[in-house]
Order: structure tokens, then sequence, then C-alpha cells
């Protein structure tokens, strides 16, 4: 009831904020996208691993490549409620000079990432596994309200 | 008197298009560093679904010792250069022995260079008398990370090159789309008459998969007698993923322009 009369009260004004609200975190989405950054981070010693999302009628799959992972140091956390924090302990540090570069000077012994969900999920029913360096990531898919066909 | 107006523009429009694509051609030169032998088996390597071209080709070229014999030059590529050692390298290179010719690219592709860059190799390799053309690459399958044996399939340029796949017991892709630059070899082959065939071994879309290389240079090995010892490839299949990372990101990109997934789609059969 607290709630329609709140949904009533909303004003063109409140419309338009809101608006510019939902508009400002796709720009922002697109930004990260678009932004162009390194795939390692020196400070932090953190490589940032490939990923993918697929989502699916009923549930939300995130796949992640982690070579060289030790199992038991992967973690994935929500953050908040549409994304995912991930992080993985490599078996060896893999410096620069590994690949064959010497102009940038650092080492990395951790993959981390944060991924946004695109679709309402209940993250407390989050299941993983991980097979062949692929972290799989299952995510059961939130319905919040259903359109009746009439 | 409308249709012979507009079949007159139509027919001004198609040769505005293959004399821009002959341009194209024309604005891109292969340059020679060594003698290039004649009668080799021409082979590709090009940044596509789990890279498996590219890591396939990185391989053989350092377990057959292949040498640089040419490269492109050409100012439709993007502003890049390859340093090793120092020195500057095109991102698009042939290497080769007596028997094989190996091009590969270390770069990424846009889509739009696809047809000039495969037209022109095809082409040089055509004037150096290659008997077959290969291109090496791989087709994304869902779950892959719980397949156990991965499948290579296999599409022709003519019957002729089919039955030689099938004959060596390789699967043929017979129905579907197939994009990127395999497809414009398998067509442009095609048309000028020269054995041509794609191995395409099941990969992951997005993630480096040398696994997928290994199987794809088997079936190599099968069809060609080229043999490459594949056990090295394996073993650093974990240092190759990451090496891979940034490669395999630039490709997705332009995988999604490209609109790879094209290649999930039914398509409708039309004889």
């Amino acid at each position: 009831m607290a709630e329609e009369s709140s949904k009533r009260r909303r004003s063109i004004f409140d419309l338009i904020d809101e608006y510019f609200e939902n508009l400002e975190a796709w720009a922002e989405r697109v930004r990260e996208t678009i932004m162009e950054r390194p795939s390692w981070n020196c400070r932090t010693c953190t490589m940032e691993p490939l990923r993918d999302i697929m989502v699916t009628s009923n549930e939300v799959i995130v796949t992640v490549d982690l070579p060289y992972a030790e199992q038991n140091t992967i973690q994935v956390k929500p953050v908040s409620s549409d994304t995912i924090e991930i992080s993985a302990k490599m078996r060896r540090k893999v410096s620069f000079d590994d690949f064959g570069i010497t102009h940038y000077r650092g080492e990395f012994q951790r993959f981390h990432c944060q991924t946004r969900i695109p679709v309402p999920v209940y993250m407390d029913r989050m299941e993983i596994r991980f097979k062949r360096g692929i972290l799989e990531i299952r995510l059961p898919r939130k319905h919040e309200y259903e359109i009746p066909i009439e | 008197m409308v249709w012979h107006g507009f079949s007159a523009t139509f027919l001004q429009l198609t040769h505005k298009a293959i004399e821009e694509d002959e341009n194209l051609n024309e604005e891109i030169k292969i340059i020679e560093r060594k003698e290039i032998p004649k009668g080799a088996i021409m082979l590709f390597g090009f940044p596509d679904v789990g890279l498996v071209g590219v890591i396939a080709a990185s391989h053989m070229i350092s377990e057959l010792g292949l040498e640089e014999v040419a490269y492109m030059d050409s100012r439709l590529l993007p502003p890049i250069i390859v340093l090793h050692e120092g020195l500057p390298h095109s991102p698009v290179r042939i290497f080769g022995n007596q028997n094989v010719l190996l091009a590969v690219s270390e770069t990424a592709l846009q889509g739009e260079l696809i047809y000039p860059i495969m037209h022109s190799l095809i082409d040089w390799g055509r004037g150096k008398g290659v008997k077959m053309m290969i291109s090496i690459s791989g087709i994304p399958v869902q779950d892959r990370q719980d397949l156990e044996e991965l499948k290579v399939f296999a599409a022709a340029s003519s019957p002729e090159m089919l039955k030689i796949a099938q004959d060596k017991g390789i699967e043929i892709l017979r129905e579907g789309y197939m994009v990127g630059p395999q497809a414009v070899m398998l067509q442009y082959c095609s048309t000028l008459g020269l054995p041509a065939l794609t191995l395409l071994a099941q990969c992951f879309f997005n993630y480096p998969d040398p696994e997928a290389a290994a199987k794809a240079l088997e079936q190599l090995a099968n069809v060609t007698g080229v043999k490459v010892d594949v056990s090295k490839l394996l073993e650093k299949g974990e240092e190759i993923r990451l090496k891979a990372r940034d490669m395999m990101k630039r490709t997705q990109q332009e995988l999604t322009k490209m609109r790879k997934t094209q290649e999930y789609d039914i398509p409708l059969y039309i004889s």
C-alpha cells in the first residue's frame, strides 16, 4: 500500500531525474567497455582474466579463463546487487620477462576482475565450478514480474 | 525502360565494386625476403575464435624452424609494427621452408581488410605455383570445457578436395555459415579453381585454445603429411593462454564487428 502511494506521488520531475540517472549509468557502462586499459596492473600485481557472460532464460552463466590458477584460492564475491568480484592466486609468479618484455617491470601472481551481471539474479544461489582452467559461475535469474498473456 | 535504367545502374555499381576491390589489392604489396619455393603447400593462421590458427602457426614456426620469407606492406593495414629484438616487422608475414609457406597475422584484422588481404595472399601464392591452400582455424562449441575429445571439421573449395578430407576420416562441415579469412579463402580459391581446404577444430569462442590448435595440426599432418610434434604445445598450454589474452581480447572485438556469431545460425537451405 505504502509502495502504491509512493508511486502515485512521483512527479514528472522525479521521472526525468530517474531517466537521467539511468542514462548516466548506461553511459558509464559504455565508457567502461570502450575505455582501453592494460590487462595487467603493476601496483596491485594482478592480471585481468578474459571472461564471458551468457544470459539464458533461467540463469546467467559467467565463465572466466584462469590459466595457472590454484583452485583452492579462487574467490567469487558479490560486491553489489549486480556486480561480482573474482580473484584467484596463480601457481607461479609471472613477470614481463617471461613474455620477452624488458621495457616494463613487474610481477603478477593474482587474477582479479569485477563483472557486472546484466539482469537481476539471486547472488546467494550462485553455483561455481572449475574445470580445465575455466571458472564457471551460474546465477539463477530473478524474474521480478511477469506480464500476463490475455 | 525503368528496368534498363535499374540494370545499368546495378552493372555500374558492380563494376565499381570490382574496381575498388582491385584497387585495394593493388594497395597491398608482398615483399619477398628470400627465394620462394615452387609447388609448396600454403597455410594460413589468422586471428579467429580460440586463436586456433595463430597458436598453431606460431607452434609450427618454432617446431619446423620456418623462416620469414616475405611480408605484407600496405597502407590498408593499421599503423602497427611488431618489434622483435628491437627491429620492426610487419604484422602480416609469410614464413616457410622448401615444402610449406605459412601466412600469419600477429594482429587482429578488421573485417573490411580481410577481402583485400586474403585476395592478395592467394594471388601471390598462385603466382608461386602453390599446389594447395589450407586455412587452420576453429569452430566454437558450447561447454567446450566439458569436451574430452575435440573434433576437427573440414570444408573445401571443390568436391575433389572435400573427398580428400573425407578419405582421411575428417568430418565435413555440411551446412552452415562461415565468417572470416577462411570463408574468403574458400570462396576465392573456388572461383580461381585452386585446391583449398579449411580445417576447423572445435574450440572456445573467446578463450585461446592450444588444445584445439594441437588437434588441428594433427589433422593437417593427416591431410598433407606435414608432421608437427604437438607435445610442447600441450605442455605449454597454460603459458600460451596467459600470453594470448590481449590478442584474444582484440580479436573478440573484431569478431563481434564481423558478426562471427552468425556461424551459430541455422541456414535457410536454398539448393
